[in-house]
């Protein structure tokens, strides 16, 4: 039986050998030897809930974020997927710490994220951006977009002279593909994807470290969300930007992810780089949702194989025991319901929480896609 | 109006006392009657409804034209603000009139225009004959009635089920759409069901009354993928059992795969293109449908290629641009595309498009998105995992080597036709 290590090992890679500059370019950014720019471990997150008000204090609480752990690298992107209700989006804001976590540490940039305050917190937003699903309840409609974009400059008191800051917000504009004559116009006036593009706009314009992206293309339709997934690409190799993205949509997280984790009930239970999570997702709920994915071509979606997934996932307030997926797995098998799977390493920057994963796969465990 | 006038002594249950229930009095149920020879189930004839709003004419739907029979699924694929959820609520009658106005145009279900209907008979039709699933189903289900009322509510009103009979019916329907405890269920409100579960529900109050047309508008548009996948199965498995006809209403090509028979797509309340869900996948011949493919991310394993996007916005439906409404988006657009509106070209089976070129087979060869049958001789880039070589099912249906990219669409529809007449024999 191999050795399996632990989580941390498995996250900091170092080559052997120093590398040239001209080598690094052409490895993933999370082999490149980098420090991460963001480090989770152990992150948790409760929300207590009181089911009358005489018993208050009772113990219950929902389990959004259960023991998560990951690192980001410079100029990576990070995908984060999921069903709706398993923690990815509480998992994005506990790390610029919109919601406090229970538990577990976040270091950005070297900085021990869970204790700050004031200023410190301040600074920390200014290097951590978040670009939110709904873009039209993310812009406030009583300002105009010129005003929106700069807001964060005034904040930090950034950017120079107002005239300066202007100047700033039309160069934005035009690199985001609007028209900068437009600098006065309302959210009102723009459609989805243009205010995609202004909510895009803004979290650069402090030219941030790390862009939280939290299922930005899902409310738009298929050919602006193609727009706007370019767009993050371009600003990505533009800036050297990196990106936490969230979403639902494998084949979306897929194309533009580096590195991928899938979430279910608020636990990790694959993470990869995207190349083997897509060519081999080895956890019985990775291949459903790569599954679920709707082909575009009749042929192809008629006769490849598709795991569906019986019923909704279960409440968060009560997880099932044992692996947390075994309530709704079509491979589950006794062990499942009594022993947690851990997340282990599979394969060398694979890992995955089944107790089935490789190397002792059980018959019919994986389907070809 | 008279409803409110209605006497309820004790308790105050809106759904008690559903005066509708007399509207049953004297209309004959359409769905009994026979299709009149040389007619489909649904028929949409070159139909036109502007809303005149103080902006100006908005042309909402522009000469759209289908038939539907019994037990066909029909895909309408489009961008939001193309007019297909319009299109739809125009044969449902829901469009207010005014600002909306008929401009021309028919649609005849069962031979019967449903346009020239009274009120009083669109009434009947409306959730018996054809009913509709909404798209968000948070807000279609109203929040203060129970779900089982809301689900009887069709069979209370159609067929003049009593209260008790149609919520045992009701708790019948939401088990066929696979929610257990269904018996406790119908005692729920909305709030207390899942998305998906809210969607299943409005599925069982559209099927309620077994109706023969199904519109389904963007059903899975607020859903995760994995419900998504399960609802689309329950719509299949749904019309499997019932057999009527599915019109389903989604901007996304891959939704409507494996489920469409013949498929629309439209832009700015024109269809620009519609045929059988094999000419649009592997002959597409409008610049927008190659658009809409190329803008799905593909999945691979080797190397990611850039999507190719739509480049702008659908135009506003006010001022629509001169010549083709897809000239100032379409990478390949020229002078004639920019000045004169394209007619409607139809190849011999059918399948038609709104461009220019769309005969033109230099014009659509190597600019059409490649797809799984042009693959054709096994390029492993066709399927995750696929040794290279080894043929994907489905493709095996055409010799290898004999399809190029579009090499004459007309060619390829001549022997099409051709093994189809065979197959009468």
């Amino acid at each position: 039986m191999p050795e399996t290590s632990t989580v941390a090992d498995a996250i900091t890679y170092t080559p052997d050998t120093p590398l040239t500059a001209e080598e690094k370019a052409k490895l993933e950014p999370s082999q490149r030897g980098n420090d991460p720019l963001l480090h989770v471990e152990h992150l948790v997150k409760e929300f207590p809930v009181s089911s009358s008000i005489f018993r208050r204090n009772s113990k219950r609480a929902v389990h959004a974020v259960n023991d998560v752990s990951f690192d980001i690298y410079p100029e990576e992107t990070f995908g984060l997927v999921g069903e709706s209700g398993c923690g990815k989006s509480t998992t994005g804001r506990c790390l610029m710490r919109l919601i406090n976590p229970t538990s577990g540490t976040v270091v950005f940039n070297g900085e021990d994220v869970s204790d700050m305050k004031g200023k410190e917190l301040k600074n920390l937003r200014h290097d951590m951006q978040y670009v939110f699903q709904d873009p039209y309840a993310s812009l406030n409609p009583r300002m105009t977009i010129g005003e929106l974009i700069s807001e964060p400059m005034y904040i930090h008191n950034e950017g120079g002279t107002p005239e300066q800051r202007i100047d700033t917000v039309r160069e934005l504009l035009k690199v985001v593909g609007l028209n900068p004559e437009h600098i006065n116009r309302y959210p009102h006036e723009f459609s989805g994807g243009q205010r995609q593009r202004i909510g895009i706009a803004r979290a650069f314009a402090l030219h941030p470290k790390l862009i939280i992206c939290d299922e930005p293309v899902s409310a738009l339709d298929v050919s602006i969300q193609a727009q706007v997934l370019n767009l993050l690409d371009e600003l990505q190799q533009e800036f050297g930007t990196a990106y936490l993205f969230i979403a639902h949509d494998l084949s979306v997280v897929q194309h533009i992810s580096d590195r991928v984790a899938v979430m279910y009930l608020g636990s990790i239970c694959e993470m990869s780089d995207w190349r083997s999570l897509y060519a081999e997702p080895c956890h019985p709920y990775s291949q459903a949702l790569l599954s679920a994915v709707p082909v575009a071509d009749p042929d192809l979606q008629r006769s490849r194989e598709r795991i569906i997934l019986a019923g909704d996932p279960p409440s968060p307030i009560d997880p099932p025991s044992g692996c947390l997926f075994h309530t709704r797995c079509p491979i589950a098998q006794e062990i499942c319901s009594q022993e947690k799977p851990e997340l282990r390493e599979i394969e060398p920057g694979h890992l995955c929480a089944c107790h089935f994963a490789k190397p002792f796969p059980i018959e019919g465990s994986s389907i070809k896609l | 109006m008279a409803f409110g006038k209605k006497k309820s002594g004790e308790a105050v249950d809106p759904l008690a006392n559903t005066p509708l229930n007399n509207i049953m009095d004297e209309v004959v149920d359409l769905k009994e009657q026979p299709i009149p020879e040389g007619h489909h189930l649904l028929e949409v004839d070159d139909l036109h409804m502007f809303f005149h709003t103080k902006d100006g004419v908005v042309k909402a739907v522009n000469g759209v034209s289908y038939t539907l029979d019994r037990g066909e699924t029909l895909g309408v694929v489009g961008e939001s603000g193309s007019g297909k959820s319009v299109t739809a609520m125009t044969i449902m009658g829901l469009i207010d009139m005014p600002p909306g106005k008929i401009e021309g145009g028919d649609v005849l279900y069962r031979g019967r225009s449903l346009l020239q209907m009274s009120e009083r008979e669109m009434q009947n039709v409306r959730g018996n004959d054809i009913a509709m699933i909404f798209q968000d189903p948070m807000t279609a289900l109203n929040p203060v009635y129970r779900v089982g009322d809301q689900i009887g509510e069709p069979l209370r009103i159609h067929r003049g089920y009593s209260k008790k009979d149609a919520v045992d019916r009701a708790a019948e329907l939401l088990s066929m759409v696979g929610i257990p405890n269904a018996e406790q269920r119908v005692r729920e409100y909305p709030h207390e069901f899942s998305g998906g579960m809210r969607q299943r529900a409005m599925i069982a109050m559209a099927l309620a009354c077994d109706p023969d047309i199904l519109i389904a508008d963007e059903p899975t548009t607020a859903l995760d993928v994995t419900i998504q996948a399960q609802i689309i199965e329950l719509m299949q498995e749904m019309q499997k059992q019932n057999g009527n006809a599915i019109i389903m209403i989604t901007h996304d090509l891959g939704v409507v795969a494996d489920i469409a028979d013949k498929i629309m797509v439209m832009y700015a309340g024109n269809p620009v293109e519609f045929g059988t869900a094999d000419d649009i996948f592997y002959n597409p011949i409008h610049p927008y449908t190659w658009g809409l493919m190329r803008s799905i991310p593909e999945q691979v394993t080797d190397e990611k290629k850039p999507l190719t996007p739509i480049k702008g916005n659908p135009p506003s439906l006010v001022t629509l641009p001169k010549g083709c409404s897809f000239s100032p988006r379409c990478p390949y657009a020229t002078d004639l595309c920019r000045n004169q509106v394209p007619l409607t070209y139809t190849l011999p089976d059918g399948h038609y498009s709104k461009c220019h070129y769309a005969l033109d087979p230099d014009f659509i060869k190597g600019r059409a998105p490649e797809n799984s049958r042009t693959y054709a001789g096994g390029n492993p880039r066709v399927v995750v995992d696929e040794p290279a070589g080894a043929p994907v099912a489905g493709m095996a249906k055409q010799a290898p080597g004999t399809v190029t990219a579009v090499d004459g669409a007309l060619a390829q529809h001549d022997t099409k036709a051709a093994s189809a007449e065979e197959g009468e024999e």
